[in-house]
């Protein structure tokens, strides 16, 4: 297993040159650069226009900038921002990184599990009306304009309705009272809720250890995610910063629902086909020889098996969700990696846009590492 | 000899797009304490449908139209599922035909056979059914220790006994075994047959094999059941059966396949195709092919009577005809 991960490590930080290589050259071969902006600009002397392309380092070759450039990546000195000069892209990407990751893997998540669970009961009650209704609100859902659906959430909640605020990922005047940094209340969060799906996983592993019966493997398990949810729960009630997190989170259910829309569909119908396929296989009607009840075919035979294609779909289909996230995040005015990209291009910040294309990457290149290793755990006919 | 399983004009069809494909029509039987029958018959005759419908587990499209099947005296078409699924293994267990593909990939096997246990037998701890499994390993000649690995690292034979294992997993009172070895090569299969009857005989448990070789089922069952294009045409103690075969489906099937033991015998095929058991018509459904059709044969079906005791027949024209149809199956 760790040779396993070794191996993978190597193949991310090999994919990782290539795409940096590729980002690098495509943001480079864009027209109208900061040379171009800075050449055309009549209150600049030559002297000093030089200087200043001195100080971003391009005067250079474009081959040597590349070079320097690799280096500088994993010193984490990713340059200057054009755009917010003087401030590293790193301080920028290192404040907005955690807003995406927070985002995203919370939306996905909850897409994932809403997908597999009603995949799997559409495919189990196959026939039925309520699985033609399901079928075609999911294939709505998975084709659906992003902008379309965004600007009815945004409509149906936060104007018709007024619960959820309109935009911005906090409340500023709730924020100027305080010299707390956000930056520092999503990482809170995020290692909250890491630590609950480490306690899930620990306590699922605990499960499996101290009993063999289903019944009192699924009490463990309920019971100790249960404690873990309360705990944090409390922490977040009592103390100070918690009205903070909760005011970041109530920001976030909007963009966490149009992201699970977006993207449960998916899920849902591969999850229902595979299902479809796994259902006529010998080994399910084994386990209805077999006396099982209904419930155990289902969740334990069928769902179990059928789950496996969905994974591989799920890392496929990791790339929309970068694309998505551009969309979503610039019309929630969420400040995360996708806005960033998207104004950094816009407003030709090579080194902010190439930062965040990097780091976007490198995101999602562990979503696949992490991926893979759940499936190689859940398939035990993949050897490492 | 008590009766365990009675299936009694059981009638299950498949509702298909084109109309009822008459898979399982009007098909009787009865089995024994601790007796071994066989079902024989061609591809497509519905020995598999015949035996799913006993173990209830029917295809989305199958239709129960009538009959009555009776397990310990209890109807088991009339069970609840909840009911049905405490029959199921712990009452009657089924080796499949898929044997290959009849365990989940993603579990250790020996946790599948724990799982049947633990689920009929709730008192039994985890360390009681794993200790079960060895021994149920042992006798089905498997390596204990290859419980805690998963199918793929299984051979084909190995998947086939550890099946088998598995069918005796809840101590049943009839085993199902539909073709359990016709994946593995003559001299595996040859074996596996006789550990079978072997375990069969010393737990004492009934049996039915199911399989298109009759020559195979002759050395293991008291009892051979023919089925005919979802019908069963004769049925009669195996001795019976090879002295005095009544139906010429039977002598055909008889000279079809080349006995394993005894004198070797000219292969001659029955000459014709099976019917289309879609909407199947109301003649002997053999006539097509039977050297020996008459007029009433197309225009009725054949009663399935008691033609001497323990012999049904459904046949216009009994006689002892192995001869007769050897020398026209020769031409
Ligand atoms: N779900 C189904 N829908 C329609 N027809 C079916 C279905 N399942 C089986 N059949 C048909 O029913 C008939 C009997 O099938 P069955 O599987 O019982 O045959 P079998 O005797 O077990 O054959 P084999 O030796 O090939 O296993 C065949 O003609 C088959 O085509
Ligand atoms: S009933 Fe007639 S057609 Fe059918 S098997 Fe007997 S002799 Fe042949
Ligand atoms: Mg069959």
């Amino acid at each position: 297993m760790i040779k396993y991960i070794g191996n993978r490590l190597a193949q991310i930080l090999i994919l990782l040159v290539i795409y940096v290589a590729v980002v690098f050259f495509l943001l480079h071969s864009m027209p109208g650069g900061i040379e171009a902006v800075l050449a055309t600009n009549p209150n600049l002397t030559p002297a000093a226009r030089e200087s200043i392309l001195k100080a971003f380092g391009l005067t250079q070759p474009l081959p040597v900038q590349f070079v320097l450039y690799l280096k500088n990546i994993f010193t984490f000195n990713l340059g200057i921002s054009y755009s917010f000069y003087p401030t590293p892209v790193w301080t920028i990407i290192a404040r907005r990184l955690p807003r995406t990751i927070l985002l995203f893997t919370t939306a996905t998540l909850i897409a994932f599990f809403v997908g597999f669970a009603s995949g799997k009961s559409l495919a189990w009650k196959r026939g039925k009306t309520s699985e033609y209704v399901s079928t075609v609100v999911g294939v709505i859902a998975y084709t659906v304009f992003t902008p379309l659906l965004i600007f009815t959430l945004i409509w149906f909640f936060g104007s018709y309705l007024g619960i959820f605020p309109l935009n911005q990922f906090l409340n500023p005047d709730l924020w100027i009272r305080t010299n707390l940094n956000a930056q520092t209340i999503f990482l809170y969060l995020l290692l909250t809720i890491s630590l609950i799906g480490l306690a899930m996983l620990a306590s699922f592993a605990i499960a499996q250890k101290v009993s063999h019966r289903v019944k009192t493997r699924k009490i463990i398990f309920y019971i100790s995610t249960a404690i873990a949810i309360a705990l944090a729960v409390f922490w977040w009630a009592v103390s100070p910063v918690g009205i903070y997190g909760f005011d970041i989170l109530w920001h976030m259910i909007l963009p966490v629902m149009a992201v699970t829309i977006i993207s449960y569909a998916g899920t849902m119908l591969v999850m229902r086909d595979s299902m479809l396929e796994t259902i006529k296989e010998d080994f399910i009607t084994t386990a209805r020889a077999k006396g099982l009840p209904d419930k155990v075919v289902r969740d334990k035979h069928a769902a179990r098996t059928a789950m496996l294609p969905v994974i591989t779909n799920f890392v496929l289909s990791m790339g929309f969700v970068v694309s998505g996230g551009v969309i979503t995040e610039t019309l929630f005015s969420w400040p995360g990696m996708g806005m960033t990209l998207l104004d950094s291009v816009l407003a030709k910040d090579y080194p902010l846009a190439s930062g965040a294309l990097i780091f976007t990457g490198i995101f999602v290149l562990f979503a696949h590492l992490v991926i893979d290793i759940v499936y190689a755990f859940l398939d035990p006919r993949i050897r490492y | 000899m008590k009766p365990i399983l009675e299936v009694k004009n059981l009638k299950m069809y498949y509702n298909t797009r084109s109309g009822y494909v008459k898979a399982a029509d009007d098909v009787s039987f009865v089995l024994n304490e601790g007796e071994a029958m066989g079902l024989v018959g061609e591809s497509g005759c519905g020995k598999t449908t015949t035996s799913m419908a006993i173990m209830r587990l029917l295809a989305e499209n199958a239709e129960i139209i009538s009959g009555h099947i009776y397990f310990k005296g209890k109807d088991l078409l009339k069970l609840s599922e909840e009911e049905m699924n405490k029959v199921r293994w712990a009452g009657i267990s089924m080796i499949f035909q898929a044997a290959m593909n009849s365990l989940n990939p993603v579990y250790r096997v020996g946790d599948q056979i724990i799982e049947a246990i633990v689920t009929h037998e709730p008192n039994v701890t985890f360390e009681e059914a794993r200790e079960r499994v060895a021994s149920l390993y042992k006798l089905v000649g498997l390596d204990p220790k290859r419980m805690d690995n998963y199918p793929h690292e299984y051979s084909g034979g190995m998947k086939q006994r550890a099946v088998i294992a598995m069918s005796l997993s809840c101590n049943p009172d009839i085993i199902i075994a539909d073709e359990p070895t016709t994946a593995l090569d003559v001299i595996v299969q040859d074996m596996i047959l006789k550990e079978m009857s072997r375990i069969q005989k010393k737990l004492n448990m009934s049996m039915i094999y199911i399989s298109h070789d009759i020559a195979v089922i002759a050395e293991v069952a008291e009892k051979i059941g023919i089925m005919y294009a979802g019908k069963l045409v004769e049925l009669s103690d195996s001795v019976t059966i090879f002295k005095k075969p009544a139906h010429p489906y039977t002598v055909g099937l008889m000279s079809s396949f080349p006995s394993i033991k005894g004198e070797k015998k000219e292969l001659v095929t029955i000459p014709g195709e099976p019917p289309n058991l879609l909407n199947a018509p109301d003649s002997c459904r053999f006539a097509p092919r039977c050297p020996f059709a008459t007029k009433e044969c197309w225009e009725k079906e054949p009663p399935y009577e008691e033609i001497e005791p323990n012999h049904f027949l459904a046949c216009f024209h009994p006689q002892n005809l192995r001869k007769q149809v050897s020398e026209y199956a020769r031409g």
